[in-house]
């Protein structure tokens, strides 16, 4: 620790968490960036709206593509935010709690997206509606798309109620802008810090985190059964629920720490983001790794041990085949290595941690690809008499602006909200330090 | 490694004289080559090519002239275009009968007349195009039979009588004929025994199955057909409805509330517990925001 906590006053922690909300050159450049990229992405999907989804290299067999495989990594990252928030929270674990807003902001911002990344692969995105008028209740789809707009507000209930009392104090305490005052003072919902208004919120949020656990089991859950509730060789599983939920908090603890890391550096936030949070989250990621990987060998050992005609060519191509480089880079690089790795604190710094969660991270998006891909290339009836592209799936450039444009989108949603409120709760911080406002 | 190259070459080599073999290959009899249409193509003939083109082709084939044919391989093509047209009409006929994967073989799916409406609809294409003389219509000479079927009770067995036309338009036993049963079931025909040949007194017998389903009121219904695969008769079939099998009610998989129907047709647990999750976890969601706008009202000073 290298706070001091006997000089800490409210009016330091007040000024630690806030200072970083102002309109600077960097945010300016920062975001110019991330919307000049947007709009080439927009652009790229207002090409698909023209021509229709041929311009992606998605045919008959293949049907689901980058798209597919960038939707089930979206809510994979949206999950985080109920294992910080409820699981940890709700066990007690008082270090958390300035990672719990950055935990919520990237669930909100993966959750809100995750919804968009569905339309890219629709051909008549102007239909969505339809899925709410004719949606069967029988079919996982409408299942998804009730729990995922469920988890999104509560996540959004989750960062804001937390926030109230955040709001009042900035209104009151700082020198900024008076349309930006004014925003907080209608978010503070006059908040004065009675006891009768600090009862609401508690219960509220725990109310919210209650709910939030179930609900985010159910997201993940349901859209695994998207694939596993069909028959085809490698998404025919009776684990592919709980595959799914604990590689997604691989890949959301992933995500937490990457922000952890960038927040505490750009926003200086040394003192209250510290190599003791850095350590723990490297214990979450460790302990949520060795759980994935323990579905892992069963999804694999298992199918590859009976090896049951459909499995044995699917399994061959991942293991040896066509996708075996990627499969074989995915499993060590981005589960066994960051394992073994982690095990050992000095890779719990802030440094070694950032570089091994952006491996995984970025070996959580390529393992969504081989879930989601290969398979379709094998179906049960033999292809035959289609041209080359419809046999193998090549991503064409247009699909994959297309694909990025959700992070970029992502990205931005975390930067606005992230730079117009504090990234650590400020009350919740106070109260835990014992110094009251004056 | 470079036995494994050659090996590639070798397969792409074959893959390559494959390809224009199976391109090449289509080859059409001459003689077949030479036939034309029995009669001159006129409008409704046209008229009715279209429905059978829009029917069974266009799947394929895409709309004539625009080229939006379906990319498989070997490639379908636009019949409208130069390649089609260029046949003769017994090139594109033998090709619609026999089909040639993926092409399929029409010549049980569509009658003959049909496909020549479908040449008359294509060549409408075509302004160059001029038909051929018709090929002037033989006087038939093959036998004419027609099929009648009943049930006898006594023997407990089907009775097909076949019945030919004789030169003076009198009816006579028709012996000697090949007939084959069929009774319906949910994807077409099955074949019930094997085939028999009619009796000097025309008849056929067939024995039923005692255990095969029919529908409420054990109705099956039964087709007698002469077994004639060189066309050399004039053959009408008999069909009859029958209540010969097991009385069976059997809802269909779509009546019922099920897993796979409509949404209006869901199981009623399904229903309730999807209704009933949302409702509540949106209850609450209601509450906490209702119970959140609260704060406002509660501040001091």
């Amino acid at each position: 620790m290298t706070m001091d906590d006997n000089k800490l006053t409210f009016d330091k922690i007040t000024s630690d968490l806030t200072h970083h909300i102002r309109i600077n050159k960097g945010f300016l450049v920062w975001m110019g960036f991330l919307t000049v990229s947007l709009v080439a992405c927009l652009y790229a999907y207002s090409l698909q709206l023209r021509t229709g989804l041929g311009v992606a290299g998605i045919r008959d067999y293949v049907t689901w593509g980058l798209y597919l495989a960038n939707f089930v990594f979206f809510v994979a990252a949206s999950l985080i935010g109920m294992l910080i928030s409820a699981v940890l929270g709700l066990a007690g674990m008082k270090w958390i709690t300035p990672l719990t807003r950055i935990a919520e902001t990237i669930a909100v911002s993966f959750a809100a997206v995750a919804g968009l990344v569905i339309v890219s692969d629709m051909g008549r995105p102007e239909r969505l509606a339809y899925v709410f008028i004719y949606g069967r209740p029988q079919s996982p789809i409408l299942w998804d798309v009730t729990v995922i707009i469920t988890y999104f507000a509560l996540s959004l209930l989750l960062l804001y109620l937390p926030m109230i009392a955040d709001m009042a104090i900035l209104h009151r305490k700082g020198a900024l802008p008076s349309w930006l005052k004014g925003t907080y003072k209608c978010l503070s919902l006059n908040f004065t810090d009675t006891p009768a208004q600090n009862r609401i919120i508690n219960r509220s949020i725990r109310m919210l985190l209650i709910l939030l656990v179930p609900m985010a089991l159910s997201i993940h859950t349901v859209t695994s059964w998207l694939f596993a509730v069909t028959s085809r060789a490698g998404w025919d599983s009776s684990i592919f629920g709980p595959y799914f939920v604990s590689g997604a908090f691989v890949a959301g603890s992933a995500a937490v720490i990457i922000a952890m890391f960038f927040f505490r550096k750009n926003y200086k936030l040394q003192d209250y983001i510290t190599d003791l949070h850095f350590d723990n989250m490297g214990k979450v990621l460790v302990t949520v790794s060795l759980v994935y990987l323990y579905f892992n060998i069963n999804e694999f050992l298992v199918p590859g041990y009976k090896l049951q005609r459909a499995d044995a060519i699917h399994l061959t191509e991942l293991f040896s085949g066509k996708d075996a480089c990627m499969f074989w880079i995915v499993q060590i690089g981005g589960l066994v290595l960051p394992i073994l790795l982690l095990f050992f604190r000095p890779f719990r710094k802030p440094l070694p941690i950032l570089v091994i969660s952006i491996a995984v991270l970025i070996a959580a998006w390529f393992k969504r690809y081989l879930i989601v891909i290969p398979t379709q290339e094998h179906p049960f009836l033999p292809i035959q008499h289609v041209p080359q592209n419809f046999v193998v799936y090549t991503p064409t450039l247009v699909e994959t602006m297309i694909t990025i444009g959700p992070f970029i989108l992502v990205l931005i949603i975390i930067t606005l909200i992230s730079k117009f409120f504090p990234v650590i709760p400020l009350h919740e911080t106070a109260v835990e330090k014992g110094v009251e406002d004056v | 490694m470079c036995f494994k190259k050659q090996f590639f070459l070798l397969l792409i080599f074959a893959a390559a004289l494959g390809f224009r073999v199976t391109a090449q290959t289509w080859v059409v009899p001459d003689d077949q080559k030479a036939v034309t249409a029995p009669a001159k193509f006129t409008p409704a003939m046209q008229k009715q090519g279209e429905q059978v083109y829009t029917k069974n082709c266009q799947s394929c084939h895409g709309l004539p002239g625009k080229d939006n044919w379906v990319k498989l391989v070997p490639p379908p093509g636009d019949l409208a275009k130069e390649k089609a047209q260029k046949q003769t009409d017994g090139e594109i006929f033998y090709r619609i009968t026999t089909g040639k994967v993926p092409m399929p073989e029409f010549r049980n799916i569509i009658p003959e007349d049909d496909r020549w409406n479908v040449i008359a609809y294509l060549r409408t294409f075509n302004p160059k195009y001029v038909q051929p003389e018709p090929s002037a219509k033989t006087a038939f000479t093959g036998r004419i039979v027609t099929l009648a079927m009943q049930y006898s009770e006594p023997v407990k067995k089907i009775v097909v009588t076949a019945h030919e036309k004789l030169k003076d338009n009198d009816k006579a036993p028709a012996a000697g004929i090949e007939v084959m049963l069929y009774v319906k079931r949910f994807f077409g025909n099955m074949q019930v025994g094997d085939m028999k040949t009619t009796n000097a007194k025309g008849e056929a017998f067939f024995e039923f199955p005692a255990d095969l389903p029919g529908n409420s009121a054990g109705n099956v219904d039964i087709t007698a057909q002469v077994n004639d695969p060189k066309n050399q008769m004039k053959a009408t079939p008999a069909a009859a409805t029958l209540a010969i099998g097991v009385p069976t009610s059997r809802p269909g998989l779509t009546e019922t509330r099920a897993w796979w129907s409509t949404r209006g047709k869901a199981p009623i647990w399904l229903l309730l517990t999807y209704t009933l999750s949302v409702l509540i976890v949106w209850g609450f969601i209601v509450y906490i925001v209702v119970s959140v706008m609260k704060i406002r009202k509660l501040s001091q000073g």
